[in-house]
């Protein structure tokens, strides 16, 4: 997320280089990410097998029958791949939307409450964003019990954070510009404002965090379920895969790979359509950040 | 940060990969230098997932403690074999009297390591320790039977028991004798043993020094010692790059095929760890026998054990293993049949099927376990529903509070038959016959009563679905090119080193 700052002198061919790049990132990452979705969309209407169809044969490599192979009990893991993309774009889905609502409420608060709030507000959002996700995530699943749920709850909970810092920053510039004093002083209510002039400021600046945000999502469901307290079995999350897949790594590397490769190819899809969706969106560094 | 580890293991284990062929290498260039003499002064390195959390045995310390120390470090009066037979050890003459209530043990002439020498005080303390009010030593309930101990002389004590007890010397083989002033045993040793307690760095190793003045045989090697490692992989590693000798016990099938080649030996011998899907035979629908012999009869066992254990291991048909005396090849008894199954569920009134709760720790291979009855299940219509725990909250909610439905337990003792006897163990098994017959065997007068009836007691649990033994776990060990002597059973974690050697 480094944001370069030209020189007066080179700018124009920067400018027009960043475009350049900008639609091949947008492109790679929207094959990559259609992918995913097109496998996870297609999961919900035909599966090559049933999940807990156990007759393919003990750890069987990929063959024409098994795209790619089997588990210990027998399961087609194609399936399953199918079933973890689900899961995937669920839980980024998911996750995000926890992470825009509840960062953009607590934001806006901030900016337009009094200085007191304002100021613990910020403190708080200061804690949150320095505490680590997975941790946030383990007190959710003491607190809920280990499910997808739990999960998305607490990815998004620790998301938000970032996003409330940004809404706050945004909503304060835009609160401080004349017309919207203006405006201010003419009677218009704040939540008026806020419908008008702030949220139509905040939302661009939203969409590239919200995008990482998805792939750092998925990442970290995947890490929950690695550890035993993502998604129960016999949800087959990636994350949950990799897990069972690891002691038998030497004998059935499909198991563990295959998993692996889609988590990369998802997070590299989101990261670079965001890329993509910063440089188009916001082509001169908009002076936001 | 998932792919970084993942990426982290497969670079070990290349980088393994790489050092086996390497070893393999070294190998090839060195051949024909075999058939060297046994080095009695090899320092033997042991690697072991199992280490004890402290070092006495009366203080929880694990079966990791039975591993290190019993038989090596400490003695008892009764010594078993890796075939699971009792003999005189620390007890040099045993006589009994004729009601069996009343036993006179002679002592060996053995000194502790400290220097003290063994006295019948020694041993009235050891085993007065055992069943005293602080221990909570496994076996304390069954040595219970121990009413009063007697030093008569030096070299000789009496024990009256309350009540008969054909396994009475069994059990003493597990009970160490400690010098009463050793004091506090979490962190030090003293025992008869062949071994002294070296370096102990917890967390990381257990070193045992050969003792000297032995009054037993000396041991073929030079030392031991214990090298722990939390990880199945990192063990693995050690043993392919040479930091361990030999690994006391591998769980992962999958691993083994690394070392299939000619610079190890794997060592298959049996376990007494059987995997149970125990019900609440308390709580309907499990109070009812035919739906217990319905849900047994639902799952292919067969392919469980191939699944999890990659064709080693067995299958059994109740709670014990074919190294103990009243075996009986009761693995058919509830055969995998899934219209028995449906018949069965339709007799108890449950046609439509019902569902239930499988309460799963989430250590080992218990939710692979879970995962595959769910499926088995589903084919007769009952559903499963895993709800996976910390062993922690196993222990609380299902062995203390008896809150569960079914759950997924790993049983390691060896002769734990004897719990199916006692109506508030956790699966609350209540039978009436069950409970006359064990208590009668523990008070039979020969090995063959006492065989003879605990085989009725095998026969009726197996018949009434008491639980469902899904599988016998094979003992694996994986033991380098060029040590002998490893004993090949894993009878309740004993493990004797004195017999191991580096050629």
């Amino acid at each position: 997320m480094t944001v370069s700052v030209p020189t007066a002198a080179e700018q124009k061919p920067v400018v027009r280089r960043a475009r350049r790049r900008t639609s091949i990132n947008l492109v790679v990452g929207g094959v990559l990410f259609g992918v995913i979705v097109t496998v996870a969309v297609l999961s919900l209407f035909a599966l090559p097998y049933e999940p807990s169809d156990t007759t393919g044969g003990r750890l069987q490599p990929p063959s024409g029958e098994h795209w790619a192979g089997t588990d210990r009990l027998g399961r087609d893991l194609f399936t399953q791949l199918m079933i973890g993309a689900r899961l995937a774009m669920l839980t980024g889905l998911g996750s995000v939307a926890i992470a825009a609502v509840v960062g953009v409420v607590v934001g806006l608060v901030a900016a337009t409450a009094g200085r007191w709030i304002d100021d613990a507000l910020s403190s708080l959002l200061d804690i949150a964003i320095a505490f680590p996700t997975l941790l946030l995530a383990m007190l959710v699943v003491a607190w809920r019990g280990a499910s997808l749920d739990s999960a998305i709850l607490a990815i998004g909970l620790a998301g938000s954070a970032v996003i409330a810092r940004l809404t706050r920053v945004t909503a304060s510039r835009v609160l401080a510009q004349e017309f919207v004093k203006a405006s201010r002083t003419s009677g218009t209510g704040t939540l008026r404002l806020i419908r008008l002039h702030v949220l139509p400021n905040v939302w661009p600046t939203l969409i590239v965090p919200l995008a990482l945000q998805f792939g750092g999502a998925v990442v970290a469901e995947a890490s929950l379920s690695y550890v035993g307290l993502g998604s129960p079995p016999p949800n087959a999350s990636w994350g949950r895969m990799l897990q069972e897949a690891q002691s038998t790594v030497l004998v059935a590397p499909s198991a563990a790979i295959l998993p692996g490769l889609l988590l990369v190819a998802t997070i590299i899809g989101v990261n670079l359509l965001a890329d993509g969706l910063r440089d188009v969106a916001d082509p001169a560094g908009r002076s936001i950040r | 940060m998932i792919t970084r580890h993942h990426r982290n293991r497969l670079t070990a284990t290349l980088a393994a990969a790489t050092a086996s062929l390497l070893v393999l290498a070294g190998c090839a260039g060195g051949a024909g230098s075999t058939g060297a003499a046994p080095d009695a002064n090899a320092e033997i390195i042991v690697g072991s997932q199992n280490e004890p959390t402290n070092l006495d045995q009366i203080f929880g310390g694990s079966s990791g403690v039975t591993e290190v120390f019993t038989g090596n470090v400490y003695e008892g009066l009764f010594r078993i074999t890796d075939d699971a037979e009792v003999e005189p050890l620390l007890a040099a003459e045993t006589e009994v009297s004729e009601d069996g209530l009343t036993y006179t043990f002679t002592l060996q002439d053995a000194t502790f390591h400290s220097g003290a020498p063994l006295t019948a005080e020694a041993v009235k303390y050891s085993l007065e320790r055992f069943i005293g009010e602080e221990s909570i030593a496994a076996r304390k309930s069954q040595l219970s039977v121990i009413d009063t101990v007697t030093a008569v002389d030096d070299k000789t004590v009496e024990v009256t028991l309350s009540s008969k007890s054909i396994s009475f010397t069994y059990n003493l083989g597990y009970v160490w004798i400690v010098n009463p002033e050793a004091g506090d045993l979490t962190a030090a040793a003293d025992g008869t043993g062949p071994y002294s307690l070296g370096d102990y760095r917890k967390g990381d190793s257990i070193t045992l020094e050969v003792n000297d003045d032995y009054w037993g045989d000396a041991p073929a090697n030079g030392g031991v010692v214990y090298q722990y490692y939390a990880d199945p992989t990192a063990l693995n590693n050690a043993l392919v790059t040479g930091a361990v000798d030999l690994v006391t016990s591998q769980s992962n099938p999958d691993s083994l095929a690394e070392f299939e080649s000619g610079d190890y030996e794997i060592i298959e011998g049996t376990s007494t760890t059987k995997e149970l899907l125990a019900f609440n035979d308390r709580v309907a629908p499990f109070d009812d026998v035919n739906v217990r012999k319905a849900v047994y009869s639902a799952i292919d066992r067969e392919q469980l054990l191939d699944a999890i254990w990659d064709g080693r291991g067995q299958l059994i048909g109740s709670m014990v293993p074919p190294s103990e005396p009243w075996y009986l090849d009761l693995a058919d008894n509830n055969p995998y049949d899934p219209e028995l199954s449906a018949d069965l569920l339709a007799d108890a009134g449950y046609a439509d099927g019902f569902s239930f709760t499988i309460d799963t720790p989430d250590s080992g291979v218990h939710s692979t376990v879970a995962e595959f009855l769910q499926t088995e299940l589903a084919k007769v219509g009952v559903t499963v529903d895993i709800n996976i725990i910390t062993d922690d909250e196993w222990y609380e909610k299902v062995y203390t509070d008896h809150d569960f439905e079914a759950t997924l337990q790993g049983h390691v003792n060896d002769r734990d038959i004897n719990f199916y006897g006692n109506p508030d163990f956790y699966w609350g098994y209540d039978d009436a016959e069950v409970q006359g017959w064990l208590a009668e065997a523990e008070q039979a007068d020969s090995t063959e009563q006492q065989t003879e009836l605990i085989t009725q007691v095998n026969q009726k649990i197996s018949d009434d679905a008491a639980s469902v033994w899904l599988y016998l776990n094979p003992q694996l060990r994986i033991v380098r090119d060029g040590i002998t002597g490893v004993p090949e059973n894993g009878l309740n974690s004993l493990f004797y080193v004195y017999d191991i050697q580096e050629a």
